[in-house]
């Protein structure tokens, strides 16, 4: 999404099997004083919803259990065709976070509050290396031997930025700025964002990043994991 | 001695005895039976027969030892081998003629009676007797019918009857007599094993019982002793108190239960006490928990337990495990802890921040 375009709300679509949850973004969004998503379609399968408006929308909320079938495989596919997926589920198990991480998406648990909800909502539209504490508590756990190398001082805003959930907590604590603190967490997910399969969203995110001063334009495709 | 051991020894002095017999009756067969057998060749009126016999008690011999040895055997086995064994007592006392009963000729009515024994070890004692008498009585109706029962042969009769007889019974009783002794006294050893160790494992529950007896009234015994002094219940900190005395009772509840993850088991239960309160507690838990010893657990607790009962309206409770450490959190509306560090394994941190109390404790694992 081209900067500018943070100028008009953000569009939405959810796709769930549950209407509770779909109301309950909803009233999130609805509820946000400066309006700055705006919910264009739902439903309860990703066809249905593509089908109509919701194929335009720039983020697609999925609930990762449809009905009773897991649709983790389809977070990929989707992601490759270049949607920005937000996945909201109940299932935080590291595992499957640490999936949709891989996969490009944005994961944020149902017992996760609206302000987190929105707060990813906003940053997959802006391809901003946001990091929610669940997805923080996944990375933390990661032991995986393709996981990234991360600083001390990343690992240290990770964990208390899982602990407490409010960033100018964690700024607080440690005794830097909350733009620090913003900084550590998105770098780990930039480097996140640099291993696996390469789709539309990683290369927005890292071109953002770029932009952003977080990384540098020769530092991407350098990487190497700790595996190697 | 343990029970398993003490079961050892008495199957190994069980072996010893039934080696033992069968090695006497070897020794027996081939150091007085054999040697009779072919000095007497010319004696006997077929001397064919009592070779065949001779054989037949060497291949009993053989397949008596195997069963005895290799496990428990079948007794109707057992009792087609020694009717066989009277067979070859039959077999040398027909091939010997009647002058030569008493003689070395009729090497069998001595010896099969160590056979006996040995075929016969497992079957009740009175089978070994009724064979012994049947073995007896034919020699008596052999020398009945070459009509030898004159004094002196029926006193020859009785000597050889007697020598064989009580060496062979007394062998078999005594033995018997030792194993059931072993038996007995590995049941007894065994016994007294299971006795020590429930006494040990009662001890034990009983100083584990002692000892969550001290820590229910250090405790309750302030908290009770406040209320019972006048202390207003309506009171915040009474208030607070009391919740964190009722969480570290619930988690002295859920120590003794046996759950594969009992940190997270003992932390459900002190966030339960602030749920019931009133206040939102969400629990998150990552990484792969280990088992610290309880000391370590309720070190690892105590503050949280504390900045739970004085959770206002939420706080949210983080556990974040590695094969060896464990970091747990506590963010909440409460007031300050008066908590420290009860383990110099566990390291313990507080930071507020407004109206927000925030403490974590630390254990690495050595």
């Amino acid at each position: 999404m081209d900067r500018d375009a943070l100028a008009r709300p953000v569009t939405v679509a959810i796709i769930d099997d549950h209407p509770v949850a779909i109301e309950g973004v909803r009233s999130w969004i609805d509820r946000d004083p400066r309006q700055r998503a705006t919910l264009i379609a739902s439903g309860p399968s990703v066809q249905a919803v593509l089908a109509g408006p919701g194929r335009d929308a720039d983020v697609l909320v999925l609930d990762l259990e449809l009905g009773d079938e897991m649709i983790i495989d389809q977070v990929g596919e989707l992601c490759g065709s270049g949607y920005r997926v937000v996945v909201y589920s109940n299932h935080d198990e590291r595992e499957i976070v640490l999936a949709v991480i891989d996969a490009g998406a944005r994961y944020v648990a149902k017992h996760e509050s609206g302000d987190h909800c929105m707060s990813v909502i906003l940053a997959a539209a802006a391809d901003e290396p946001y990091v929610t504490p669940t997805e923080a508590g996944a990375l933390l756990a990661d032991d995986r031997p393709q996981r990234p190398h991360l600083s001390e001082q990343e690992r240290t805003a990770l964990l208390l930025w899982f602990q407490s959930m409010s960033k100018a907590s964690v700024a607080s604590r440690m005794g830097i700025s909350e733009a620090t603190v913003k900084q550590y967490i998105g770098r780990v997910r930039v480097k996140y964002t640099k291993i696996g399969r390469p789709v539309p969203t990683k290369t927005a995110l890292l071109a953002r990043a770029i932009e952003d001063g977080l990384l540098r334009a020769d530092e991407v495709g350098d990487y190497r994991s700790r595996a190697v | 001695m343990s029970a398993d051991a003490a079961v050892t020894v008495a199957q190994r002095y069980a072996r010893g005895a039934v080696v033992a017999a069968v090695v006497i009756a070897a020794c027996w067969h081939l150091g007085f039976d054999l040697p009779s057998l072919v000095s007497q060749w010319t004696v006997y009126r077929w001397p064919v027969l009592a070779a065949v016999a001779w054989t037949v008690y060497t291949v009993i011999g053989l397949v008596g030892a195997m069963m005895l040895l290799r496990g428990p055997g079948s007794a109707a086995l057992a009792r087609v081998l020694a009717v066989c064994t009277l067979l070859v007592a039959i077999a040398v006392l027909v091939s010997t003629p009647g002058a030569a009963t008493h003689s070395p000729a009729n090497w069998a009515t001595g010896s099969v009676g160590w056979l006996l024994v040995l075929t016969l070890w497992r079957c009740r004692p009175r089978e070994l007797l009724a064979t012994q008498a049947v073995n007896a009585l034919l020699m008596l109706a052999a020398m009945a019918a070459e009509s030898a029962l004159d004094r002196m042969s029926f006193a020859r009769y009785l000597m050889v009857i007697f020598g064989a007889v009580t060496l062979q019974l007394g062998y078999s009783i005594s033995t018997h007599s030792f194993d059931a002794a072993a038996r007995w006294a590995a049941a007894n050893s065994a016994a007294r094993a299971s006795a020590m160790a429930l006494q040990a494992a009662t001890e034990a529950a009983a100083l584990t019982r002692a000892e969550r007896y001290r820590a229910v009234r250090r405790d309750s015994v302030a908290v009770l002793s406040d209320l019972a002094d006048g202390a207003d219940p309506a009171d915040s900190a009474v208030r607070r108190s009391a919740s964190a005395s009722a969480a570290r009772l619930r988690r002295l509840m859920a120590e003794t239960d046996d759950v594969p993850a009992p940190l997270l088991h003992e932390m459900r239960a002190c966030a339960d006490i602030a749920e019931r309160r009133g206040a939102l507690v969400s629990l998150s838990v990552i990484g792969v928990l280990p088992v610290p010893p309880v000391a370590v657990r309720r070190a690892l607790t105590d503050p949280a337990v504390e900045a739970l009962s004085g959770a206002r309206t939420a706080a949210r409770l983080t556990v974040v495990g590695t094969d060896c450490s464990v970091i747990v959190s506590v963010v909440a509306d409460s007031p300050d802890v008066v908590a420290a560090s009860s383990h110099p394994d566990v390291l313990f941190t507080t930071h507020r921040e407004g109206g927000r109390l925030w403490i974590e404790t630390r254990w690495h694992g050595r």
